[in-house]
């Protein structure tokens, strides 16, 4: 537990450091600079090294389920995630790849005019048109990926990507513009996936005790645009699909995600003859450094042994059957 | 005021309409509309429109929830006993 007093959302009162205000001391001097203007964190030393064991742990829990590996690139391109409906349900997060066109004429005034301006802003000639968006959620790629097949077992897959939301307002490693998120997906039928999530959950709560990290699970919703004027956000109230399990005063770390057949029936992937169902666990790497340094300090020696917990769950996993019920936990309907 | 019985089989017209799949005898007055995927989003706004005439009251965001809108018998029981709402 850290020493300064006076929680609010697990942020400490020993708050601000040469790095600007809202970066945690403890945070700064261990190996995070925040670029305040585009909510963006650079990590070294060992909070760096800190990350990178939080995602290998990660993915070692996978292997509760052996999930497949899988990397994907930073774009989506406009007919996928059209397809998912994400520019209606989430216009204002969406961050969009430009290049100006390529025409010689274009790119030359462009290096005629001033290229930045003196308030720091590119000063564009004519764009390209507009093909793609960079990765909202990292399991996006998987059913594009997979998109036809015709399973006849569960598929179990793991991926990790930098993701992009723009917020209105940022905060060093709990709510910024690009960050890591490391997610495991069951593709299958609906009984497949529930137990699936079930188990995501038993996941969830063995690892975060063996590290003592205390969370407590809240239902949750995505973050629509005008959420009331969306039936999708309106479903998510009558029929809660996320689940998020919570660090202090509701930071979440990880959640799981039910998708219904959503992402079966809009990229043709069918189990047993019928739209698949699907699920995801989503760990925001990020936030589980704010999460280990706020509770165990800023001294690595102190830190929990991530990756050896991780071993342990993956072990216990195969001999223990959840007792957790993950009623539904997604985005979409 | 319609009587629960009126009540009842409005609200079940309705949802035969809706439901893809759905034959009558399928449709019990505890079948899970929303977890079956009977209904879908793209049904709320109308459904809730429903709910609201037949209630005659507005209604909120806390009323939406499987224990006001899972089945027939939650809607019924929600538009019929609005007090009891959770």
């Amino acid at each position: 537990m850290s020493t300064a007093e006076t929680r609010t959302d697990g942020v400490t009162t020993d708050d601000t450091s040469a790095e600007g205000p809202g970066v945690p001391c403890r945070l700064a001097q261990i190996g995070l600079r925040w670029h305040a203007t585009h909510g963006q964190a650079s990590l070294f030393g060992p909070l760096w090294k800190l990350a990178e064991e939080c995602d290998q742990a990660f993915r070692r829990l996978a292997d509760v389920w052996h999930a497949e590996d899988e990397s994907h690139p930073a774009f989506l391109s406009a007919e996928c995630i059209a397809r998912l409906d994400y520019l209606r349900s989430f216009p204002h997060q969406a961050t969009f790849p430009v290049t100006l066109d390529s025409s010689e004429a274009n790119v030359e005034d462009f290096l005629n005019g001033p290229v930045v301006d003196d308030a720091g802003h590119v000063a564009p000639t004519r764009l390209a048109p507009i093909s793609a968006v960079l990765t909202p959620a990292a399991c996006y790629h998987l059913y594009q990926h997979h998109e036809g097949e015709r399973l006849t077992r569960p598929r179990y897959l793991t991926t990790r990507n930098t993701c992009f939301r723009h917020e209105e307002s940022y905060r060093p490693l709990r709510r910024q513009w690009s960050f890591t998120m490391r997610e495991v997906v069951c593709i299958g039928t609906r009984a497949e996936v529930g137990e699936f999530l079930d188990r995501a959950r038993w996941v969830v709560n063995r690892f975060t005790r063996l590290v003592d990290l205390p969370i407590a699970w809240q239902q949750a919703t995505d973050p629509f645009f005008q959420p009331m004027r969306n039936p999708k956000y309106l479903m998510q109230l009558v029929q809660p699909v996320k689940h998020e399990a919570t660090y202090g005063a509701g930071l979440a770390i990880a959640s799981v995600n039910l998708h219904h057949d959503h992402f079966g029936e809009r990229f043709d992937l069918s189990r047993d003859g019928k739209p698949a169902y699907s699920g995801c666990l989503a760990f925001g790497l990020e936030r589980w450094l704010f999460a280990i340094t706020d509770q165990h300090g800023s001294d690595p020696a102190d830190w929990p042994d991530l990756v050896a917990a991780s071993r342990t769950v993956v072990a216990e996993a195969s001999v223990v059957r959840p007792t957790v019920a993950a009623s539904g936990a997604g985005r979409s309907e | 005021m319609r009587t629960e019985a009126e009540t009842r089989a409005v609200l079940r017209d309705w949802v035969l309409k809706k439901a893809s799949g759905l034959d009558p005898e399928q449709l019990a007055d505890s079948t899970a509309l929303f977890e079956q995927r009977y209904l879908r989003s793209v049904h709320l706004p109308e459904l809730l429109l429903l709910l609201e005439r037949l209630r005659g009251a507005p209604i909120e965001v806390e009323h939406l929830n499987l224990d006001n809108f899972g089945s027939l018998d939650a809607m019924v029981r929600f538009v019929c006993v609005p007090e009891s709402a959770p």
